[in-house]
């Protein structure tokens, strides 16, 4: 929304801020060793750059929309037009990235190319790799999105609900630190879990890491969560739109 | 066939109770008391193509919700409602698409886009050919010059502005059916004016269905051909305003100014007041008609002046939801 320059402003700031933050304390941790757990400095710096591009476009409005739209009956408005509500919501997250995508991804990667390091992939295969592993991340954490939005038509102060829930994801998924880094019992957990394969997995595609045939079984993981949330996400809908409910009037 | 039928709807709401200060806060943070509420009880009525309903009520009636619940979102407690012989819980896109509906307290116009936009978006939404886009455009820019402002952001827009914009957003597709929310609320004397013309234009040249929730009196005696009367969720009244005015007030007053204190008694007349030489007389108007009074009392006596009362509206309409009973003027 270019209405609000100083917004898109704002937010890039705000991001370049996390970005080289991350990086200047990898280049700390890297002074000592040339690799740790395999992963060489200029990796790791790629990571970060790529890190902070894909949570631009893992940026969802879906619960924020919905909360408002259900605090203030708006919904109403919604439910007006001959188009599937969760539906008119996606739609609306697709043009957000499209104006994110040149507000901020660009940016991001030019500040991040001349500052810190240019973040090329390990190679072409890897590259391909990550679209499609990125491509199913990112519906994966729009359904969990769309998830969680559903509850705000039960409970009508979803806002603490969704802040906790995106630090979780920020926190589980390896986008600041890689699960590499965490004690094995957890990172063991945490690949059962769908965080990881929203930021993790493409990230290690990307740089890289892990061998072909390690990198298909997480791959396979990541397309069953992206069915079960998927079919969570179907299932819940239906029931949702049925006993919507709107406030005042 | 109706274009809306409406079969013994109802709808509960749970309405949390919370108690007083903090105590109750506390309290109602474990256990939440819940108490059902009716906001609409069992009410039927049908709606033909080409009608004008007035849907009016007291705030909190149950009007808005059964709005609601006839375009389909919300699901009612019991009941059926059929637009267009579809039951809108259940195909509520089909039933939207012929559906055109305008909250007056509520937008559909995008807040950052430009008004021109908004349209744009509701072509494709709504699948609109564009010949037909076009002239609707043109056509509803005549009533409500709306091209003025068609490249002022929603935000910008002065409310009178807005609601023609709503008003257009909504009639865009030439939807069958129209909804309107208390399309006037809150608007000056010319945003009044055109709207109401716009509502008689549309139902005129495209015998467009209307439903109005309204307050306003002008809205009500000039544009509802038929008004349904709702409070504490159940139809108090149905018919048109005339035939209600007849039943609730069938008589007329007469003020008669006479030259001195004595008064004419007349058989089918009751004087209400008699104070100095100004006489009131109710008259029932199926026996007498002001005319033949007038006749029959000149006759006696010479008359200075007279004025001829019809109950007031407002007062007709208050009776109807039920309220207070001698609201008439004393």
């Amino acid at each position: 929304m270019l209405a609000y320059r100083f917004d898109v402003f704002a937010s890039i700031v705000f991001q370049c801020i996390v970005m080289f933050a991350t990086s200047f304390f990898w280049k700390a941790l890297y002074s000592n060793s040339d690799t740790v757990m395999g992963v060489g400095v200029q990796e790791m710096l790629t990571y970060t750059i790529i890190s902070a591009l894909m949570s631009i476009f893992l940026t969802t409005k879906v619960e924020d929309r919905v909360i408002e739209s259900v605090r203030q009956g708006s919904v109403a408005m919604d439910m007006m037009k001959p188009i599937n509500l969760f539906g008119i919501y996606f739609a609306e997250d697709l043009g957000y990235l499209t104006s994110l995508l040149f507000q901020n991804a660009i940016p991001i990667i030019v500040i991040g190319s001349l500052f810190i390091t240019i973040p090329r992939p390990a190679s072409w295969y890897h590259f391909l790799a990550f679209l499609g592993s990125f491509l199913m991340s990112f519906f994966i954490n729009w359904f969990l999105s769309a998830i969680f939005a559903m509850w705000a038509f039960s409970i009508l102060n979803m806002n603490p609900l969704v802040q906790a829930k995106r630090h979780i994801i920020r926190l589980l998924s390896g986008s600041i630190v890689p699960i590499w880094f965490f004690p094995s019992w957890l990172a063991k957990i945490l690949n059962c879990l769908p965080f990881v394969y929203i930021y993790q997995l493409p990230l290690d595609l990307y740089i890289g890491k892990g061998t072909p045939a390690s990198m298909l079984p997480r791959l396979a993981i990541q397309f069953a969560w992206l069915m079960i949330l998927a079919a969570a996400f179907a299932i819940l809908q239906k029931r949702v739109l049925r006993k919507v409910m709107v406030q005042g009037g | 066939m109706s274009v809306i039928s409406v079969e013994h709807l109802s709808k509960e709401y749970q309405i949390a109770k919370k108690e007083k200060g903090l105590r109750g806060a506390v309290k109602n943070l474990f256990v939440a008391r819940k108490t059902i509420v009716r906001a609409v009880n069992d009410i039927s009525f049908s709606i033909e193509k080409g009608e004008i309903v007035g849907f009016i009520g007291p705030n909190g009636a149950g009007k808005s919700t059964t709005v609601k619940m006839m375009s389909g979102i919300l699901t009612p407690s019991s009941g059926h409602v059929y637009v267009n012989g579809t039951d809108p819980q259940k195909e509520r896109i089909k039933v939207v698409q012929d559906l055109g509906v305008v909250f007056g307290q509520r937008t559909q116009l995008n807040w950052d886009l430009r008004m021109g936009e908004s349209f744009e978006m509701l072509k494709h939404i709504y699948r609109i050919d564009s010949g037909l886009y076009e002239e609707n455009m043109a056509m509803m820019n005549e009533i409500l010059g709306i091209n003025e402002f068609l490249d002022t952001p929603a935000r910008q827009l002065s409310l009178g502005q807005r609601m023609r914009g709503d008003l257009v957003a909504a009639m865009l597709h030439s939807p069958s059916v129209l909804f309107l929310d208390e399309p006037t609320i809150g608007l000056d004397v010319d945003g009044k004016y055109a709207i109401r013309k716009f509502i008689k234009e549309m139902n005129r040249k495209k015998q467009t269905t209307i439903i109005l929730t309204t307050h306003d009196l002008g809205d009500i005696q000039e544009l509802c051909e038929r008004l349904i009367i709702i409070n504490h969720g159940i139809i108090m009244e149905d018919g048109p305003l005339e035939e209600l005015i007849d039943r609730i007030a069938p008589y007329k007053n007469l003020v008669v100014e006479y030259f001195d204190e004595n008064a004419v008694e007349h058989e089918k007349a009751i004087i209400l007041s008699h104070v100095g030489n100004m006489v009131t007389y109710r008259f029932q108007k199926a026996d007498l008609t002001a005319a033949q009074l007038i006749h029959d009392i000149s006759a006696q006596m010479r008359i200075k002046d007279v004025t001829i009362e019809e109950a007031k509206i407002d007062d007709i309409i208050r009776i109807a939801y039920g309220g207070k009973e001698n609201g008439e003027k004393e």
